[in-house]
């Protein structure tokens, strides 16, 4: 059976004893097969009672034990150590709580603010009367290809691994996050929902239009549910019902149409498409060296010449959403 | 102190359930007390499904859904309890797909149904293998919207009440560490199941430890059944995760080192979805007889193989279960089998109660795993948990809201809160000449052995020996960890201090039940024996502290019981 002798560098914090974090170094003796949950516990069980952390379901399904593993968050539980140890070429493992939230005692922290957003943002059913029946003799229908849209997103456990990774919610207070937005979209497109796109309102209360679309959410996501999808999606919608008047809504429609004219996108009228005078005003500097050294077209475009394929396939690929 | 009318204590499928029937009842004060935030509760890893009688892919009504259930509990259920189930069942399901809950559908968009082990039809309501966990998904969305109060992250040590009537509960908020008394004129007690007991081979959640019996138990309540604990038959070799029965309902094989589906050989007609406790002693005597696989670190194991399936099927229906086998045994169904053994699964014993939750203390309340209606009987059929949280939390939280509206608060002793914290004390205070851990895997190993999926006499009068030593030597356990900032030291000594005390039970019962029924084998009396034990069993703790065991018949309605064959 083969082992190996692995250093687990632990963040430790007890906010009510210690001024700073710091870092403790166990030695472990790690058989093949063993997770990382399976390790902090042989810690706790042999080597120090005090080491804090969560965990419960240990088959990756109730979301207790996201940490950090050499920098990068992961549910414990769901973590052979060998396999930490070929990615990262090396016997130290350094273990820590995940970000954005405040940490409780060592590898716990307080994921309070992140679910009270979540449960601001109306994260269930609203029935229809018009599809939900009235009385339990009946089911509502819900065909296979409706039950796809949204069920991708049934499957986030809450473990918060997205938000943890999430630069807006760092610097947007207001930010919903990745997976509460996630989770509004997943009712806008539910067929029993009496909300429906009007759910768009939500993540736009929310500052949707603020995701970067960087993905690590859906790097991270341990169900790979992929929350930027929903948000994404979700703008859509929020288009959709005609709420138009931000700069990411322009944007979308100043992107669309300009492909939709020319088949390539005009740089010179996107900003002002999006931004309006004030944005060209402000992006002119950038502008002016831009076509100085090539790089921009003039804003007067002749269509490419696949152009009406290009516009078929467009029109296709709206109608599939 | 905090005062509420109801207390539910436990936030899975039957505390949730609960909670959901009180927030109709406006202006009462309810909360929801968990050692864990709601969705991380256990409930969250059913996989397979949830049985009602729907007819959606084949003709099906609740009665044949009864006899199933009875048939499968070896006719140990209560036949009123188990048609009470069966009734409400479709209604039930129907509730929840309209809050919401994403079940599989059929292509004329009704709910999907496939079949299970031990039933007549393909009756299991599904999600794709999901199904727990859209559920508790589900009931928490629902408990937002209805504005339920929840009190996360606090451990509940001790029930109160007057020798009539509850008062309360003592409870330690794991964040703070303070302990706290909570009256309350009603407590439900929804805390799961307590299979943890047989720590290194089983299913469970690391924290269904028993905690709601134990509690019962010390405060003088009557447990039922204990002695019957279901194996399910596809542990993961290793860790003992489950692969759901679904896998088998979808057609997978058990294979054995021959190459064999040796299933023939013990159901030849449901083969591989015969009910579980059939299919775990089939997996066990081929292991035994030296039919299984042993791999380098002495696990011995048969396999389950859902190659024939093909990729698509997998990737469909099966999809956590395929990620499981990759991340805990490098294994990947679309082309190798799943190495597996029997897990200890489910506690078909608990609390004792009557159809509506209710115990011998007025005002307390027990429902779900931690409960015994009884509608598992001796062996609780796939699908059938998922239905018997949902049917009896309702239950049970209609019947609190009643009976609250009818009584006040009773007085409640500050000395029950000085206990608790007397108790922690002492944890702090002990010699600590034993080791948690080590008590743990001890218990784990006399409770495989000795009352595990074969029982015999001999064996088990050593392991309840063993048990009231490791009782003992549990005394002398530490707790190292002295800051009360979430001090997880001392949480999981609790628990296993609680696992020790339900342990007890089951070896108890375990040794009285002189027949084999379900779940509860016995090499010295391999046959079930109606003349004799036809009845539940009830244990309690009397007044020495001794434990007492007594006998209770089982209530037959429609179905004399038969032999039951597969």
């Amino acid at each position: 059976m083969e082992k190996r002798k692995v250093t687990f560098r632990i963040r430790r914090f007890n906010p009510k004893k210690d001024s700073q974090p710091y870092y403790q170094e166990y030695e472990v003796e790690v058989v093949k097969g063993m997770t990382i949950l399976e390790a902090l516990q042989f810690i706790k069980d042999n080597i120090d009672p005090t080491l804090s952390f969560r965990a419960f379901c240990r088959s990756a399904i109730c979301g207790s034990c996201s940490v950090k593993i050499n920098g990068y968050p992961k549910l414990a539980c769901k973590t052979q150590v060998f396999g930490e140890l070929e990615v990262y070429k090396t016997d130290i493992l350094t273990i820590e709580p995940i970000d954005n939230m405040e940490v409780i005692r060592d590898l716990i922290v307080n994921w309070d603010s992140a679910i009270e957003k979540m449960e601001k943002m109306r994260p269930y059913l609203i029935p229809d009367p018009e599809v939900v029946p009235k009385t339990l003799d009946e089911e509502c229908k819900v065909y296979p290809n409706e039950l796809k849209k949204f069920d991708r997103f049934t499957d986030c456990i809450l473990c918060t691994t997205c938000y943890s990774v999430c630069g807006i919610v760092k610097v947007d207070s207001n930010y919903g996050g990745p997976f509460p937005l996630a989770r509004v979209y997943r009712f806008a497109v539910d067929p029993r929902d009496a909300l429906k796109k009007e759910r768009a309102k939500i993540g736009y209360t929310f500052d949707m239009w603020n995701c970067v679309r960087c993905e690590k959410c859906a790097d991270v996501c341990p169900k790979h549910v992929a929350p930027v999808n929903g948000i994404m999606k979700l703008r859509g919608l929020s288009i959709d019902i005609g709420l138009k008047n931000n700069p990411g809504a322009r944007h979308v429609a100043a992107f669309y149409k300009s492909l939709l004219e020319s088949g390539m996108l005009n740089e010179v009228l996107l900003p002002l498409r999006t931004k309006g005078i004030k944005g060209v005003l402000e992006n002119l500097p950038m502008g002016i060296k831009m076509i100085l050294k090539g790089k921009a077209h003039s804003p007067i475009m002749k269509p490419i010449a696949e152009h009406e394929g290009l516009r078929k396939v467009m029109k296709a690929a709206m109608e599939v959403e | 102190m905090l005062q509420y009318d109801i207390i539910i204590v436990g936030a899975g499928g039957a505390g949730l359930y609960a909670a959901l029937e009180t927030s109709k009842k406006e202006n009462l004060k309810v909360a929801v007390v968990s050692k864990v935030f709601p969705t991380r509760s256990h409930t969250g890893a059913a996989q397979g499904g949830i049985n009602a009688a729907l007819g959606n892919v084949a003709p099906d009504n609740p009665e044949k859904h009864s006899y199933d259930t009875v048939k499968g509990s070896d006719f140990l259920a209560d036949q009123d309890a188990v048609e009470l189930m069966c009734q409400m069942a479709p209604k039930i399901i129907r509730e929840m797909e309209h809050m919401g809950l994403p079940f599989s559908r059929l292509e004329n968009g009704k709910i999907a149904q496939r079949p299970f082990g031990g039933a007549s039809f393909p009756r299991t309501c599904y999600a794709a293998d999901k199904t727990g966990h859209v559920m508790l998904q589900t009931l928490y969305e629902q408990c937002v919207k209805n504005g339920v109060n929840f009190l996360n992250e606090w451990f509940a040590l001790s029930l109160v009440h007057n020798g009539e009537r509850i008062a309360g509960i003592v409870a330690l908020n794991l964040r703070t560490g303070e302990i706290v008394g909570i009256r309350a004129k009603a407590v439900i007690l929804a805390t799961g199941g307590h299979a943890r007991i047989y720590w290194k081979r089983t299913s469970n959640a690391l924290g269904n430890t028993g905690d709601g019996p134990a509690m019962a138990l010390r405060a003088g309540v009557p447990l039922k059944d204990m002695e019957f604990v279901q194996f399910h038959p596809t542990g993961l070799r290793r860790t003992g995760i489950l692969v759901t029965e679904g896998a088998r309902g979808e057609g997978g094989y058990l294979i054995n080192k021959d190459g064999e589906r040796f299933m023939k050989r013990y159901a030849p007609e449901k083969m591989e979805l015969a009910p579980r406790d059939l299919v775990s002693r089939a997996i066990e005597t081929e292991i035994l007889e030296g039919r299984g696989f042993k791999d380098a670190e002495g696990n011995k194991f048969v396999y389950l193989d859902l190659r024939h399936l093909g990729r698509k099927k997998i990737l469909e229906r099966l999809p956590q279960i395929r990620e499981l086998a990759i991340d805990f045994e490098g294994v990947d169904p679309i082309e190798e089998p799943i190495p597996i053994r029997p897990t200890a699964h489910y506690s078909m014993g608990g609390i004792d109660t009557d159809i509506y939750g209710r115990t011998r203390i007025k005002g307390l309340y027990a429902a779900g795993e931690c409960g015994c209606v009884s509608v598992h009987g001796a062996n609780r059929l796939g699908g059938n948990s998922l239905l018997d949280i949902v049917v009896f939390g309702k239950l049970a939280g209609e019947d609190a809201v009643n009976y609250v509206s009818e009584v006040s608060l009773l007085p409640f002793e500050e000395s029950a809160v000085r206990e608790q914290e007397d108790r922690i004390r002492a944890l702090f205070n002990n010699d600590g000449s034993e080791k948690l851990a080590d008590l743990r895997n001890e218990l784990s190993d006399v409770m495989t052995y000795g009352a595990g999926i074969f029982r015999e006499e001999k064996k088990m009068k050593e392991a309840l020996e063993k048990v009231r030593e490791i009782k003992e030597r549990a005394k002398k356990i530490k707790v190292y960890d002295t800051d009360m900032t979430f001090n997880t030291n001392l949480q999981q000594t609790l628990e296993f201090l609680n696992m020790v005390e339900v342990a007890e039970t089951i070896v108890l019962g375990a040794l009285e039940r002189k027949e084999s029924r379900g779940a509860h084998f016995r090499l010295d009396y391999p046959k079930r024996d109606d003349e004799n034990f036809l009845k539940h069993s009830i244990i309690e703790r009397g007044d020495d502290g001794e434990l007492k065991i007594s006998w209770k018949p089982v209530k037959i309605t429609k179905f004399q019981p038969e032999e039951r064959k597969y």
